[in-house]
């Protein structure tokens, strides 16, 4: 394993350089680096960077276990690589943290309380794989996040769970198949400050299905995103034409979930919404333009459509930016200049002559 | 899995009683109109609903003109790409069409490089190009109006007879090469429209407030109806009968005379017009006026006149609000297409066309014909002069030409009026399509006359099945198309069993659940949206997806055939009874 003891384990989002990030970081908080350092509003975040991971898993005797399991196993067998990646990340979830990993981490999450004003201020802790494989649509959303952990104990609990998931059966199974080590993708974890969230949701600057990169696309709930990103609520949805910031389309839905905070549990849950909220609309105009600001500042940085997970605080005035809290690459094949000119013949073509009329 | 419709009970060579056409008797352009045959059942039949009484001997000269020639000659003359126009077969008296697809791709590809120009130019010129046909149209009609056939030699019935022919023929030929470059026009706009996300039911309102000749007359019967008011008959209209009005007011002299004085000077501008379309049997309102006069009279019995300008201004207003609400939910580069297309389809304008041309011919161009034979009939002896209505094409103009006599025909013709009062009862249980179901049209006129959607070509491949359709919409999350088996999950306990081609239908879908999507050929959440788990997942996978559904699950039953279009949102559920 290639550690180095000369690269930090700890990084600050805001402060650090975004090339170094990245790498240490993974593409995820590497992004939100990037983002920080071009003046969006970002959450304070640190992240424990890669070097911190082969730390723990080489100081703790992690790395004999992952390999005395994984010895001659053969992706054919799949019960043994399923018993293999349960025994690994049983180890992960028992084996202590490393205690001067640990002692830095707790470091700074105290700053992180203090630079947020308050007291185990609740974090979401996400994972942030890195290597060239992590982009793999296969691993769209496998890897864990914790949100709203509270306290430096249950956030480096957080960190040790967000290692685990590292070897899910899924993982461990793709990188058998293709012959790479899991040395080859380091998993990197990020310590983000939870925005108080009054809604949530993601924003594509081009639209998801058509491919159009003439409007920016939103889906909003109430509370955090999580009941949006995975599909467990029929959130808002909101249309903006990007050359002029007019809204297209603005369809209030009946949102029976919500993702709110639990004190008890110290955890982001999913709930039922409370009947006053369901089928009310959770953006206003003002609002709407605040977020359509943000993902065209983002897209326009990257020079590609983006995909975008948002928040809108509680505590955000009107004329305020919202919050970022993720950031990608659209996977949509875009459909580059949206039709001009009424063109009869090519309509016909596509919409008579193929079969299939929509009439 | 074709649904297939026999066609064995309506496999005959005869027509009618008694006549079996010669080889190529009447023009066609691709394919000539006949009856059925054993190697018809391969291809696709609908009833034609344009005859709901059937059709005599000369009024299927309207199928060999009209759609074995106007349709042909159009569709091969624009060129239009994946077909030829229409054909058709008699099954006793009633009338089946059938689309002549172009098969070869190469030769599609090559019909779409032609009508390309053609179509931009026919747009550009629609209003001159409708102007001079319609003029074309109008000078025959003068032809044929100013001759009195009651004056006339049989040589001199039989010209006209000849002439009233290829007036009709011409008219249809006109008839077609406006309607498929209009209709072309139209559904591509529609297309455009629904692709855009505008409510597509809005499409009509873009198009209406313009006048056409049919309304016209409708202003005219109401000005009747003021003027019957005034001059104090609506008493008399409300007791008497529309078949006796006319009749009862010529009696009446005075008042009742002089109205019908003003009804037939109406008349003489708008009455030759029949009531149902491009059918010899029918008279016009000349002949028979009872529907003009039961119109007016069914117009007394109403409290308030209708307002013609108030209706039109509505219209007007209505149009232009249509057209703002549609605009302000399109982005700034989408509503210069969307001008376009309004611009276009206002100037070439379908829906009012369709209106305006059967003035100037689907009630009109028969009526010549009509004459010609009812008057030939009466010359040569027979009974009633619409015996010379049971005649096929050949035998009339024998007839017209002294070469055989009317007497020759007089028990055919006996047989042939039982042949269509026998086939008349059986309408309503006449099948309404025949041969093999086809998968989609692609015939503009078959597509937007007939109503043969995607929609009744799902409808009627079920009940071919037994089995019963159900339409679900949602968030099209993914784009694509697919058909399969559906397999219902509560949760992804069992998510091993998906076989490849299955369709996921669940709730929603979680990270877990990701590995699936490398297997199935579509997913239908009831809950989600455009940006949520399945759909991100499902277009990385390229796997047609539908969010949003509803009950989904609560309507889908494992082992339903379904089919998913992740692009419009649809799912199409294909019970298994």
């Amino acid at each position: 394993m290639s550690e180095d003891a000369t690269q930090p384990m700890i990084l600050w989002i805001d402060d650090v350089d975004p090339q170094q990030a990245l790498v240490l970081t993974g593409a995820k908080m590497g992004r939100l680096a990037e983002m920080s350092r071009d003046g969006l509003n970002i959450p304070l975040a640190f992240a424990i960077t890669t070097s911190g991971f082969s730390r723990h898993v080489q100081a703790m005797g992690l790395a004999d276990v992952i390999d005395e399991r994984l010895q001659g196993l053969t992706a054919e067998d799949s019960i043994a690589v399923e018993a293999a990646a349960e025994a690994i990340r049983q180890a992960f979830r028992e084996t202590e943290m490393d205690p001067d990993l640990a002692a830095q981490i707790e470091e700074a999450y105290d700053e992180l309380s203090d630079r947020c004003s308050d007291l185990n201020v609740p974090v979401a802790v996400r994972s942030s794989a890195t290597g060239e494989d992590s982009s793999d649509a296969s691993f769209a959303g496998i890897f864990d996040t914790y949100l709203g952990v509270s306290g430096a104990q249950r956030t480096i609990e957080a960190v040790r769970n967000c290692w685990a998931s590292l070897f899910t059966t899924r993982a461990v199974d793709y990188r058998l198949r293709r012959g790479i080590s899991y040395t080859a993708m380091p998993m990197a974890v990020g310590v983000v400050e939870l925005v108080h969230a009054r809604a949530s949701g993601v924003a594509f600057s081009a639209h998801p299905v058509t491919g159009k990169t003439d409007r920016i696309v939103l889906e909003a709930n109430w509370g955090w995103g999580e009941a949006v990103v995975q599909g467990l609520v029929t959130p808002d949805h909101v249309e903006v034409g990007k050359a002029d910031g007019r809204i297209l389309k603005h369809d209030v839905s009946r949102k029976d979930i919500v993702s709110a905070f639990d004190f008890a549990a110290g955890a982001v849950v999913e709930i039922p919404m409370p009947m006053r909220l369901r089928e009310r609309a959770c953006l206003d105009e003002e609002q709407i333009g605040a977020i359509v600001q943000a993902v065209l500042a983002i897209e326009e940085r990257y020079g590609y459509p983006v995909d975008v997970e948002w928040v809108v605080s509680r505590h955000r005035r009107a004329g305020e930016p919202v919050s970022i809290v993720q950031s990608r690459p659209v996977t949509t094949e875009i459909q580059q200049p949206a039709r001009v000119a009424y063109d009869p013949m090519a309509l016909a073509q596509k919409f008579i002559f193929a079969g299939g009329a929509p009439r | 899995m074709a649904t297939i419709v026999s066609v064995d009970e309506f496999i005959t060579d005869e027509w009618y009683p008694g006549f079996k056409p010669a080889f190529e008797h009447a023009p066609y352009y691709v394919e000539p109109f006949r009856t059925f045959n054993k190697e018809d059942e391969k291809r696709f039949w609908f009833l034609d609903f344009h005859w709901p009484r059937g059709l005599t001997p000369l009024g299927l000269i309207w199928n060999e003109d009209g759609y074995n020639w106007g349709t042909q000659y159009a569709a091969e003359n624009l060129p239009l790409p994946p077909g030829r126009g229409l054909t058709n077969r008699i099954a006793g008296i009633h009338l089946y069409g059938s689309p002549l697809d172009v098969q070869s791709p190469y030769e599609i590809g090559e019909r779409a490089q032609r009508m390309g120009p053609r179509l931009g130019e026919f747009l550009a010129n629609f209003e001159e190009i409708w102007a001079s046909r319609r003029d074309e149209v109008e000078r025959g009609w003068q032809h044929f109006v100013s001759m009195d056939t009651s004056a006339m030699s049989l040589p001199e019935l039989s010209m006209m007879l000849k002439e009233a022919r290829a007036y009709h023929k011409r008219a249809f030929e006109i008839h077609f090469e406006i309607m498929y470059p209009l209709l072309v026009n139209y559904l591509g706009f529609y297309g455009m429209c629904a692709e855009m996300g505008l409510d597509v039911s809005q499409i009509g309102k873009f198009l209406q407030g313009y006048d056409t000749k049919i309304m016209e007359t409708d202003r005219e019967l109401w000005k009747l109806t003021r003027a019957a008011k005034q001059a104090g008959l609506a008493e008399t209209f409300a007791t008497t009968d529309a078949a006796d009005l006319a009749a009862t007011l010529d009696a009446m002299g005075g008042a009742g005379a002089a109205w019908m004085t003003q009804f037939r000077d109406f008349l003489q501008v708008y009455g030759y017009r029949t009531e149902g379309s491009c059918d010899v049997a029918l008279p016009s309102w000349i002949e028979d006026p009872t529907p003009a006069l039961g119109t007016i009279k069914s117009f007394i019995a109403k409290e308030e006149e209708h307002d013609f300008e108030r209706a039109l201004a509505g219209a007007i207003e209505e149009r232009e609000a249509a057209i703002d609400a549609a605009r302000s939910q399109l982005t700034a580069e989408e509503q210069a297409a969307f001008d376009g297309g309004v611009a276009s389809c206002q100037a070439a304008n379908f829906p009012w066309w369709q209106d305006d041309h059967n003035y100037y011919i689907d009630l009109k161009v028969s009526l010549p014909l009509r004459w010609a034979a009812r008057a030939i009939a009466e010359k040569t002896g027979a009974d009633q002069p619409d015996d010379g209505l049971f005649l096929f094409w050949p035998e009339l103009t024998a007839v017209a030409d002294g070469e055989k006599s009317m007497d020759s025909y007089k028990s055919l013709i006996k047989a042939r009026h039982d042949y269509f009062d026998h086939w008349h009862e059986r309408r309503s249980s006449m099948p309404k399509v025949l041969g093999t179901i086809p998968e989609a049209v692609t015939d503009p006129v078959l597509i937007e006359i007939f109503g043969l959607n995607q929609h009744f070509l799902n409808a009627i491949q079920a009940a071919g099945t037994d089995s019963d359709v159900k339409t679900l919409t949602g968030v099209p999350a993914s784009k694509g198309k697919a058909r399969g088996r559906a397999r219902v999950f509560n949760n992804a306990d069992n998510l091993h069993t998906l076989e490849p081609g299955d369709i996921l239908v669940c709730e929603s879908t979680s990270p877990n659940w990701t590995p699936a999507f490398a297997k199935i050929a579509a997913c239908v959440c009831d809950s989600g949206g455009m940006l949520s788990h399945a759909a991100i997942v499902g277009r990385e996978y390229g796997v047609p997806t539908v969010t949003a559904v509803g009950l989904a699950t609560v309507v889908i039953d494992d082992g339903d055939e379904v089919e998913v279009d992740g692009t419009t949102g649809t799912v199409t559920v294909f019970k298994q009874s």
